[in-house]
């Protein structure tokens, strides 16, 4: 039975986010389903590394502490959660989320596991069986160069899973990597009783629209937005919903009463973001076209969105294959008026200098001044001429660890050597870079592989 | 003097090693200048050797706004990067300083009047000059 009208409301754009809003959203939000991202190309890269250094790690471990509050409640108005914390590991956040269900006596929870995301370990395979990987960044025809560096590989699932595990009862839907807006497209599919078996791509384009108007949470109603100074209560925002039409047409909106705004303006920031040719955005479950949208603000905090349009499927998945590339060491170092332009030159200088005599080999070598050009680079506006002082930050990225931790120390020889009235920072610890290798993958020789589990928890 | 900042709002973000700059035109009369004026080539100058693939410029007109994709502009993507902005949030505001050519006045039509909007999209032969 078809739903008139489906109210989705977003739980989170990011590891890290604001929890209150989503708790706001479950308690008093007319909603049937909340969709949490917690996921970011450089969020996969962190996990990768943790899951490298500890097999049980690897997934969004606040989505814990997250469920706590966020779940009770959900539970008590039947409020049905699917997110991509999961990350790189959604098996052990799985396990973990079970055990905190039990441990804290949640309301009974029915788990839905989605995974089939990873390929790392079918790399080789495909490579043997004359499957070229090519980079989309770089336009690099095959992953030779890397190869050997090789440590994960991800594809972007759609909603198939979702939609499978909803069907099969889940309450919470925990995922690995999926494309953000498919936390929101399984669900319209899964109410609407939309197939990939009888598409209708218009719909579907318009469901992969809709999810990217809310997968970035506070994006959509005023968070990062050129309105900011006109913004209510941002430190109270509210998280965005969508009452989504059989049609795909949309209402987005938030709370009464929540921080933020929602206008043409904040809905047109987050149309933009982060896409590329917006007659063919490239996702999972649809290609969606952005080029007709039109929005329509219809009161207070409401705008309709109408006239998206999408084109079947890619044969293809998008991955990436996260590979070992060295080291990065990173440090600040602030000096002062008289002269800071001749004190921060001479900084630079002897950085450079002990970089050598240490024996350090940098890949890359980048110092920025903070407050002057770090941003715009040769774009900035012209700088005060005797600024009263300067913060300059080092940046190296080395092949090996031991470079960037001798390179560390030398960020502080800056200090320690350096001019009068010399401040620093304590350098951060050299992160290893996981980079990452977009790619595309055959479709056909990743679904197969999706399996949904469901698991029981709670009391 | 006409800045994209007297015309448009902006917001970006990064994919890999791709930024993008949504530009918001503020009103009809905005977007007609801001479509024509804003060239690859205009954003590339600007931005000195950051960019270092293509550009390209896609409009969205029936919200009235460009889109402006910025090939291998991240070093490499966020994860590996050295740019203190790892994913390109300042871009928006770094292209809102750009000083468009021509016409004085918001609403200069040029030469070949309002209303006839070039295919989409339309920047994406930069690289082939």
């Amino acid at each position: 039975m078809a739903a008139a009208t489906l109210k989705l409301g977003a739980g989170a754009a990011y590891w890290g986010d604001a929890v209150e809003p989503a708790v706001e959203l479950v308690r008093h939000a007319d909603i049937s389903y909340l969709g949490v991202d917690l996921l970011a190309e450089l969020t996969m890269a962190l996990l990768q590394r943790q899951r490298l250094r500890d097999p049980s790690r690897g997934w969004i471990e606040d989505l814990v502490p997250y469920l706590d509050r966020v779940w009770p409640p959900a539970a008590d108005r039947g409020i049905r959660i699917v997110t991509n914390g999961g990350g790189a590991n959604p098996r052990a956040a799985a396990e973990a989320v079970c055990a905190r269900a039990g441990d804290r006596g949640w309301p009974r929870l029915r788990l839905g596991v989605v995974e089939g995301d990873d390929v790392t370990d079918r790399i080789d395979g495909w490579r043997r069986d004359g499957l070229r990987l090519g980079n989309l960044d770089t336009g690099e025809p095959d992953l030779d160069r890397i190869a050997g560096r090789v440590v994960s590989a991800t594809a972007y699932l759609g909603s198939e899973g979702i939609v499978e595990a909803l069907a099969q009862g889940a309450d919470l839907v925990l995922t690995g990597r999926c494309s953000d807006n498919a936390l929101f497209v399984g669900p319209m599919m899964h109410e609407f009783g939309w197939s990939f078996d009888d598409p209708d791509w218009d719909r579907l384009g318009a469901a992969v629209i809709v999810g990217h108007l809310l997968e970035c949470g506070a994006c959509a109603t005023g968070g990062m937005s050129s309105q900011f100074a006109t913004v209510e209560r941002p430190w109270e925002i509210g998280f965005p919903i969508a009452e989504v039409a059989e049609s795909g047409e949309a209402v987005i909106t938030k709370l009464p009463g929540s921080g933020g705004m929602v206008n043409r303006w904040t809905v047109k920031e987050q149309l933009v973001y982060e896409i590329h040719d917006p007659a063919r955005y490239l996702m999972p479950d649809a290609v969606a076209d952005f080029t007709e949208v039109e929005l329509a603000e219809e009161g207070p905090d409401r705008v309709r969105v109408s006239g998206m349009r999408g084109r079947p499927r890619p044969d293809t998945l998008k991955a990436l294959i996260g590979y070992r590339d060295g080291w990065i060491a990173e440090g600040l170092v602030v000096v002062p008026w008289p002269d800071a332009n001749g004190r921060a030159e001479f900084a630079r200088r002897l950085f450079e200098e002990r970089l050598s005599v240490a024996g350090v080999d940098p890949l890359e070598l980048r110092v920025d001044r903070l407050g002057v050009n770090s941003l715009h680079g040769v774009a900035a506006p012209a700088a005060p001429a005797d600024p009263a002082e300067i913060c300059l930050r080092f940046a190296v990225h080395t092949a090996t660890r031991a470079g960037a931790e001798a390179a560390r120390r030398e960020i502080t020889h800056v200090w320690g050597l350096g001019a009068a009235g010399t401040a620093f920072g304590s350098p951060m610890r050299p992160r290893e870079v996981i980079a990452l290798w977009p790619t595309l993958v055959p479709r056909d020789a990743v679904q197969p592989q999706v399996r949904v589990s469901m698991l029981e928890a709670g009391r | 003097m006409t800045l994209v900042r007297d015309l448009a709002f902006g917001r970006s973000g990064d994919k890999g090693d791709t930024a993008n700059v949504g530009l918001l035109a503020k009103d009809e009369a905005a977007w007609q200048r801001l479509r024509r004026g804003l060239t690859p080539e205009l954003v590339r100058a600007h931005l000195g050797g950051i960019v270092r693939g293509e550009i390209e410029i896609f409009e969205m007109p029936r919200i009235q706004a460009l889109n402006v994709v910025l090939h291998n502009a991240l070093g490499g993507g966020a994860s590996r990067t050295l740019r203190f902005d790892q994913t390109g949030k300042a871009f928006a505001t770094i292209l809102l300083g750009i000083e468009l050519p021509g016409g004085t006045a918001v609403g200069d039509e040029g030469a070949d009047g309002p209303g006839e909007a070039p295919s989409i999209p339309r920047g994406g032969a930069e690289s082939e000059r």
